[in-house]
This record gives structure tokens, C-alpha cells and sequence, in this order.
């Protein structure tokens, strides 16, 4: 699964901290481990919304303030989403757009 | 100084103690650190000068304290987008009112914790004198003829059909745990200047001026209060809340002003910091409480 956020945490694309988790089969880096829920949740989400088996890739915009809208992709497919996270990385809300 | 998110004190009160502080935390990649950085200084790492500079401007007040405090919770609260409690609010439904009720009911048994815990701090007269009239009226009202705002509370849940021994028998939220426990430890841990500041800043929440201090909106719509769809206790209580909040935070405020020792200035504004974040995290429990209603 490719992501948009290079450097950064995978979610929120924070350079603070260093925390790291193996989703999708790549290890990658999160500021906290807070955010490594929360993407997790995430990737759970959408591969159960879609039946898709995996993610090719994951565009995320905006922050947890604004919630954030998303684009993922699998096998040419396209699906965007909404998703806002509780504090503690449960998600909030969800919702195609 | 205090560290506003963990409320460790500083052994030195400098922006340069707390900065260092927080970077020590980042580095060991504590999330709650870091999701303050990534809030309040940016989420692209900062060495510590930069991190001691936003700091500074962060607690620089330029219209004094209280001005200062109603800032931070206008923008934590009611800034864009508006907390999804206070989208609900605007024209609550069945949902929205469980939450409030089912949660707000352990709220209110910390408030006056944290507001007795103020009197037995303090010597001043006037605040004293404020927090008891602000027990009366929050929580032992002069029966039979004044309620008071808890009784208002559980007689809003009966009339949407929650008995008042449901509301007694649930425990709250975890969010709600964490939240109460934090201003418990604020009541017995900081001062009391620090303590008046981090539970009347709460209050500005229903402040019915709210929007004159520059909220998107008020804290419901108060077409409510006409609103033949809605229970006279929902009204009693929306209506008697509005009242009291508008009075009780803006002179608890000019007392914290009043009495607040520049040398603990800062202190207060840290307790402040926190208090919305626990404010925020409490809100969302009463949105989430909202989501079993009926279940
Ligand atoms: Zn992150
Ligand atoms: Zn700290």
C-alpha cells in the first residue's frame, strides 16, 4: 500500500516522535502510537466497506480537527471517504463521500 | 512552570524548561506530548528555540488574562468546525439529551468537588462566598421552589424517559473518567487561582454572549426555548443553564484575574490548556454516550 505522506506519520504527517507498526505488510512510521491506531482503524475500515483484500493506495487530506477526507485505491478502483477519529483513535465518523 | 499536558511542574519558569520538557517527551514519543506539539507549535519538528518562541506567543496576552482564556476555548470549542457536541446542540435530539444527561450528571458531582476543593484553598471571602452560592445553585438548588441545575438535569432525562437511577447506576464513559479525574487531580494538586480557571473556563461553554466572543455559534439555538416539540423540562433546563452560566463564568473569571500572582500567571494559563482538552474529550463522550440511546 503506497501512501501519500513521505516523511511524515502515515496519518497525520507529523516529523515529531518515532513509533513504528507493520500495516499492510511495510513497516512504517507514526509520530505516537496513538496515530498507528487510528490508520490502522482505518485501513481495517475501508478494506471491510469495500471487500477489498488489501489497499493499493491511500491519499489522506486534513487533519483530526477537520476530520479527514481520503481517497484509496484497489485493483483500479476508486473509493473516498470521510474519517474522523475520537481522541484516543477510535473512529468517529465514517462516511463515503 | 506547568507542563499543559501533563501538569508537571517546570523547575524553573521559563518557556525554556517547558520546551525542553517537551521535546524530552517527544523523544520518548509519548502521544499525548505530541499531539499538543502537532496542535499548538505544528506538526513539523522544531528545535527547541522555535519550540521556545511559539510557546512565548502562545502565552503572551495582549488583552490580559481573561481575554486570553476565552480564546482558547472559543477556538478549542467553537471555532471551525464547531465540536460535533455542539453541532448536535443546536437542535438536540432524543440522542444528544441522553448523552448530556447520562454524562453530565458525574460531571456535575466533580464540579462541586473541584469547586469546594476552591473554598477550602482560599481565604478570600468573595470567592468563597462565589463557589458556595455556585454549589446551591448547581447542585442543592433551595427546595421546593428552586431547583437546581442537577435536578433540572435528571427532570430533562425523565422526560425523555431515562429514570433518575438509570443516570445513577451507569458509570460514565472512559473518556469521562479520564476527563473527571484530571480535575480532580487539578482541585487537589494546583492551586486555587489554577483551579477557579480550569473549572469556570468550562463554563463559557453555555455562555449565552458566546458568539459576541467571536464562537460560530451559540451553544444551541435558541428557537429551542420556543419550540413546541421540545419537553418543558428540556427547555427548564436549557433556559435556567443559559441564565446561570452567563453570570457565574465571566465573574469567576475576573476573579481569577483579580487574584492570579503574576509570578503563577502562566500556571493558570497551562491548567487552562489542559482544561479544554479535557473539556473537548468529556464533549465527545456526551456525543458518543448519545449514539446508545435506545439500545
Ligand atoms: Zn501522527
Ligand atoms: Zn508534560
Amino acid at each position: 500500500m503506497e501512501i501519500n505522506y513521505k516523511e511524515g506519520c502515515a496519518l497525520c504527517d507529523a516529523t515529531w516522535g518515532e513509533y513504528w507498526e507493520e500495516v499492510e505488510g511495510k513497516n512504517r512510521f507514526f509520530c505516537c502510537d496513538i496515530c498507528a491506531t487510528a490508520f490502522k482503524n482505518l485501513v481495517t475500515k475501508v478494506k471491510a466497506e469495500n471487500a477489498w483484500p488489501t489497499i493499493d493506495s491511500l491519499e489522506i487530506t486534513g487533519n483530526n480537527n477537520s476530520g479527514r477526507k481520503c481517497t484509496a485505491t484497489y485493483d483500479g478502483k476508486e473509493y473516498r471517504f470521510y474519517i474522523k477519529f475520537y481522541n484516543d483513535g477510535r473512529i468517529f465518523d465514517f462516511h463515503s463521500i | 512552570m506547568r507542563c499543559p499536558v501533563c501538569l508537571a511542574m517546570m523547575e524553573e519558569d521559563s518557556f525554556h524548561a517547558l520546551g525542553e520538557h517537551l521535546v524530552q517527551e517527544e523523544q520518548r514519543s509519548d502521544g499525548k506530548h505530541i499531539m499538543w506539539l502537532n496542535r499548538y507549535i505544528g506538526i513539523k519538528k522544531a528545535g527547541l528555540d522555535q519550540v521556545r518562541e511559539k510557546l512565548e506567543k502562545l502565552y503572551s496576552l495582549d488583552a490580559g488574562l481573561k481575554e486570553w482564556i476565552i480564546r482558547r476555548l472559543v477556538e478549542r470549542i467553537y471555532g471551525e468546525p464547531l465540536h460535533p457536541f455542539i453541532v448536535r446542540m443546536q437542535h438536540p435530539d432524543n440522542k444528544t439529551i441522553y448523552g448530556y444527561v447520562m454524562e453530565h450528571h458525574h460531571f456535575l458531582g466533580q464540579w462541586i468537588r473541584s469547586c469546594s476543593a476552591i473554598i477550602s484553598k482560599t481565604r478570600v471571602e468573595e470567592v468563597q462566598l462565589f463557589e458556595i452560592d455556585n454549589i446551591v445553585s448547581e447542585y442543592r438548588g433551595i427546595p421546593p421552589d428552586t431547583p437546581s441545575h442537577h435536578e433540572l438535569l435528571l427532570r430533562m432525562g425523565e422526560s425523555i424517559g431515562v429514570p433518575r437511577s438509570t443516570v445513577y447506576d451507569t458509570a460514565p464513559l472512559p473518556a469521562t473518567i479520564d476527563s473527571l479525574n484530571w480535575w480532580d487531580r487539578i482541585s487537589k494538586e494546583c492551586d486555587w487561582v489554577e483551579t477557579m480557571a480550569a473549572m469556570h473556563t468550562l463554563e463559557l461553554t453555555a455562555n449565552p454572549d458566546i458568539k459576541k466572543m467571536g464562537a460560530k455559534s451559540t451553544y444551541f439555538d435558541s428557537a429551542v426555548l420556543n419550540d413546541p416539540s421540545y419537553s418543558a423540562e428540556v427547555k427548564q433546563f436549557l433556559g435556567e443553564g443559559y441564565k446561570a452560566d452567563s453570570g457565574h463564568s465571566m465573574v469567576a473569571l475576573d476573579l481569577v484575574e483579580k487574584y492570579c500572582d503574576p509570578g503563577k500567571r502562566r500556571n493558570v494559563q497551562s491548567t487552562v490548556l489542559k482544561s479544554v482538552e479535557l473539556l473537548d474529550n468529556y464533549l465527545m463522550a456526551r456525543v458518543e454516550r448519545g449514539e446508545s440511546y435506545g439500545n
